[in-house]
């Protein structure tokens, strides 16, 4: 009985009212599809892309590299019961290495397009090279060098990681010019 | 003595999910935002952080490095480069450059491997 009268009800009051202007509702967060529709509103100004992705994803060298990886960890080496490296790295020596690089290679260089995105590369392979040579055992090395021209704008650089407090460093060295500003980052990691 | 066992039996860097967890991230931040130098402190660092944990979630045996830089766009040069020593065949990076109105913005992850 309340069935039917319910069912008679919202017919009679449809029919009476015009229906009302139809307004665009804004769809909920929690919908699917309207998520990347509102992602898309509030992103049709930026593009992104992706610049450098390594390691090489060509199949012959990839392959040899995973089967050589593979024989190694049947064949067990011997434990070394060393627990820590036998050098651990030490971030002031380093930094003073990097800043007299960055002071040699930079003197009376001024800004350069061309120049400078060979003379970053360069840089940042000599710096590598003598981080090698201070004879950290068993370390892994990331280099990064930043060249950015003075031109009035603002730059933020942020890094954060994750790796073993005890062992891993990292050194960062600025040189500062009149038109630009030089940036190297040195990250040492224990491989253990 | 049992052996151990790791999480994900692949071998070597995923870039691909890497750098779409990174992507995600940039436009959760970012995205839709004027450069404001009130928050870009705030917005680096929130985006360096994020990208970090979500790689860890991964469940991989990796140490992770996240780098971002965040420039206002104007008429500028800026070049960067990056040299490493470690194991080809397991540590990779992967680099995501992004871009809209008032800024750009590039993410640099370097992935080492933890040799178990």
């Amino acid at each position: 009985m309340e069935k039917r009268g319910r069912g008679g009800k919202p017919s009679s009051s449809t029919a009476s009212q015009p229906p009302p202007p139809r307004r665009e509702r804004r769809p909920s967060m929690f919908e699917r599809e309207a998520y990347t529709q509102i992602l898309k509103e509030r992103l049709r100004d930026s593009i992104h892309d992706v610049q450098y992705v390594e390691p090489p994803f060509d199949d012959s060298i990839a392959d040899l590299g995973k089967e050589w990886k593979s024989a190694l960890a049947k064949l067990k080496f011997a434990n070394s019961y060393r627990m820590e490296p036998l050098k651990k790295f030490q971030a002031h020596s380093v930094e003073t290495k990097a800043q007299q690089i960055l002071k040699e290679s930079l003197k009376d260089v001024k800004y350069d397009d061309k120049v400078f995105s060979h003379l970053s590369l360069e840089l940042a392979d000599r710096i590598l090279s003598a981080v090698k040579e201070f004879g950290y055992h068993r370390y892994k090395f990331i280099i990064k060098v930043l060249f950015i021209q003075k031109t009035g704008q603002a730059i933020n650089i942020a890094s954060r990681w994750i790796w073993d407090v005890a062992w891993d460093s990292w050194v960062a060295v600025k040189q500062e010019t009149e038109t630009y500003v030089a940036l190297a980052l040195v990250f040492a990691l224990y491989c253990e | 003595m049992e052996e151990y066992h790791r999480h994900c039996e692949e071998v070597g860097f995923s870039a691909d999910e890497a750098h779409n967890i990174v992507k995600e991230c940039i436009d959760g931040v970012l995205g839709g935002e004027d450069y404001n130098q009130n928050n870009i402190n705030q917005w680096t660092a929130s985006i360096v952080e994020q990208s970090l944990t979500h790689l860890v979630k991964l469940g991989k045996a990796y140490k992770y490095i996240v780098t971002c830089a965040v420039v206002q766009r104007s008429a500028y040069g800026f070049h960067t480069a990056s040299s490493c020593f470690w194991d080809t065949t397991s540590d990779g990076t992967c680099t995501v450059r992004w871009e809209n109105r008032t800024m750009n913005c590039i993410v640099n992850v370097f992935a080492i491997a933890i040799v178990l």
